[in-house]
């Protein structure tokens, strides 16, 4: 498997997953460590507690002895709830002597500033009286043990903070993701609903993870999508128009035209032109919507501008000699040979349309790199340099007197579109005098 | 108007078109040219048909009421070898690329004038009768060239053309019927095997190749000429 480059959403989720582990193990470790720490030792007020039981039991002692002993440890069992005796070294203060179990005990003691011990368990504390001699030894009260809050922390430290950061995370990561999937959504919902000119933005489509790339797509997809379905509205509203010029033409000439001959000659003319017209239309937009792929050869340009040229001269009427290839020996390209044909072919119909009289359309070509730079060059007028885009566009025609009669404007589009498909480019440049038409295409090399 | 050779026997043409209007003119054109013409609107039974009573060629529609001309056209090639014209109004430009009238022997795009068809036609039938001459009869004859057939190549004192092996067979199909005209459908069809279609350039790239290749080596005796809108001729020049 390979692995996707370093602006991939992976490493994003990668990341925010490990800082979620991360956050949560370390959160856990740490708070513990801290919680146990500070419940560890007797805070200062249950240590005074002790200490004032014990001063209790002191004074007690002095001034009853054993009866106030009995008396003061009856109280205390009473209100804590715990084992408590009053001893000096391993005999009892009070009238009740020790039994064997309370005289262990009194092995496991603690003082008051030592750590409560082991968690669970309940420790037992001793608080040495005034002489030194005498103590109080009692377990600690449930309700002064410092870690009897611990079972909520660890409830809280061991599913509320995991879960409440996977919240947060979730949260963040719908917003990493979701919120270029919403605009995108926005956008289509746009597109669908005939907005031709709904895009993405630059907002998603400058990221460069898979949704910017999405959204590149998308806008790219728009972008065809607006460019294919304007250029055939256009078409069809041009076509239209061209076409009811012969048919209004056809429809006089059927009701005006006595010689049925002249009638036939009329109408063969225009049958042939609407033919040509819609043949090209259908072609252009067959070039623009299909993007067929060419299957490309070897194609020598000398014998190729040899049958244009015948072609060319029939049509015309011009002599060979007007019309010169100036190409180097051996001149091969890697083309489309029909494609490259009909390219040239509307390229010098174009060319012999635009030249003045014994006008000379000629073919050079020069080597670079790996393109064969032609150019076809006319002694014509020229046209003006911000027109020099224009003639590329289906139906343009910059010289208006002449529509119809003087093709169609679609030759050179559909020229573009060929060259292209071929991988070529096709450009117009003015020169003095005249316009020149550029071709680079690919070298064959043997 | 038509400079047609003429067909020994009338021919049987099986003309397979929906439109009324214009299988009336298929079928008086093609009448009055001399062929049986037998009509059919659509493409049901026509395999039975074609089974039952031998056609030398079928012309017929890609889309049929009730069935495609294709589907018909595989059942056809299933059993027989007759030669089918396709007619289609999908339009010429998808053809030039992906040739979708494959298996059909010529392809007929919509609209096309009648002669376009009498060319088709003849240049299939023409086709056929040479398939049935014996092989090795053509007269490869030339005041000046050499053939040579191994080489696919030709020569003029000691000078090799550098033909390639179909321009070969374009010069010598030419030189067979020189002073005649050979039109690109009949060419197609014998020399590269394959339909013609109006924006195939490859003959005329061929020849423009073997016209350049016989200037060449100074070839004097005839020339290859261009006749517009129907094919070439290879004529004879006085010494």
């Amino acid at each position: 498997m390979r692995l996707p480059n370093r602006h991939s959403l992976l490493w994003k989720l990668i990341g925010l997953l490990a800082v979620l582990c991360l956050l949560v193990v370390s959160l856990q470790v740490d708070v513990s460590q801290r919680i146990q720490e500070a419940t560890a030792r007797l805070p200062a007020p249950t240590r005074q507690i002790l200490t004032d039981y014990a001063q209790q039991a002191e004074a007690a002692w002095r001034e009853r002895g054993a009866a106030g002993v009995d008396e003061f440890l009856n109280t205390l069992r009473a209100r804590e709830q715990v084992w408590a005796v009053v001893v000096d070294d391993h005999h009892s203060l009070s009238s009740q002597a020790l039994t064997t179990l309370e005289r262990r005990k009194l092995d496991f003691v603690r003082r008051i500033d030592w750590p409560v011990g082991r968690p669970g368990g309940r420790p037992t504390f001793y608080i040495p009286f005034s002489d030194g001699q005498s103590r109080l030894v009692m377990e600690l009260p449930l309700h002064l043990d410092p870690r009897k809050d611990n079972g909520r922390w660890n409830i809280l430290l061991q599913h509320v903070l995991p879960a409440s950061l996977a919240l947060l995370f979730g949260v963040l990561l719908y917003r990493v993701l979701i919120s270029p999937l919403v605009i995108l959504r926005r956008q289509a919902n746009a597109l669908s609903a005939g907005d031709l000119a709904s895009r993405v933005g630059a907002q998603v489509t400058r990221r460069r993870d898979e949704l910017g790339e999405l959204a590149r797509a998308f806008d790219h997809m728009a972008e065809r999508l607006e460019s294919t379905v304007v250029l055939q509205r256009r078409l069809l509203r041009d076509l239209s128009h061209e076409l009811r010029t012969p048919l209004s033409r056809l429809r006089v000439a059927g009701e005006r035209e006595p010689d049925p001959g002249a009638l036939r000659q009329r109408l063969e003319r225009e049958v042939q032109g609407m033919e040509r017209l819609i043949g090209n239309t259908l072609e252009l937009v067959w070039l623009d919507t299909e993007r067929p792929s060419m299957p490309v050869e070897a194609v020598e340009m000398e014998p190729l501008w040899d049958l244009l040229r015948e072609d060319a001269c029939f049509e015309s009427g011009w002599s060979s000699e007007r019309l010169p290839c100036e190409l180097p020996a051996g001149v091969w390209v890697l083309g489309n040979l029909n494609g490259l044909a009909q390219a040239l072919e509307n390229i010098l119909r174009n060319a012999i349309r635009h030249s003045p009289e014994q006008g000379v359309v000629r073919l050079t070509g020069k080597l670079e790199g790996d393109f064969w730079h032609l150019c076809i060059q006319d002694q014509g007028p020229g046209i003006e340099p911000d027109k020099l885009e224009q003639i590329f566009l289906p139906f343009t025609r910059l010289n208006a007197a002449r529509p119809g009669g003087d093709g169609y404007g679609l030759g050179l589009s559909i020229a573009r579109s060929i060259v292209q498909l071929q991988g070529g480019q096709l450009w117009a440049q003015n020169t003095t005098p005249g316009l020149s038409l550029h071709l680079r295409l690919k070298v064959y090399k043997l | 108007m038509h400079a047609h050779p003429s067909l020994p026997t009338a021919r049987r043409i099986l003309a397979v078109e929906d439109d009324p209007v214009l299988a009336a003119h298929l079928d008086s054109h093609l009448g009055q040219r001399g062929f049986d013409v037998t009509l059919r609107q659509n493409g049901g039974e026509i395999v039975e048909l074609v089974r039952a009573q031998p056609f030398d060629l079928i012309l017929m529609d890609i889309m049929l009421p009730g069935s495609s001309g294709l589907e018909v056209l595989a059942q056809l090639r299933r059993h027989q070898r007759v030669p089918v014209i396709l007619m289609s109004a999908l339009g010429a430009e998808q053809d030039r690329i992906t040739g979708f009238s494959q298996g059909a022997d010529d392809y007929l795009p919509k609209p096309f004038s009648m002669l376009e068809m009498d060319v088709r036609i003849d240049a299939i039938l023409r086709r056929v009768a040479y398939e049935h001459e014996v092989p090795g009869t053509a007269r490869n004859e030339d005041p000046q060239l050499t053939f040579d057939e191994q080489r696919t190549d030709v020569s003029l004192n000691g000078q090799w053309a550098d033909l390639t092996t179909t321009e070969y067979r374009v010069l010598e199909t030419l030189v067979a019927h020189v002073d005649e005209v050979l039109t690109k459908a009949f060419l197609y069809q014998q020399v590269m095997h394959r339909a013609y279609s109006r924006h195939d350039r490859s003959l005329d790239m061929h020849v423009s190749r073997i016209r350049r290749k016989l200037q060449a080596i100074g070839y004097t005796a005839g020339r290859v000429e261009t006749v517009r809108s129907t094919g070439y001729i290879l004529t004879r020049l006085a010494p």
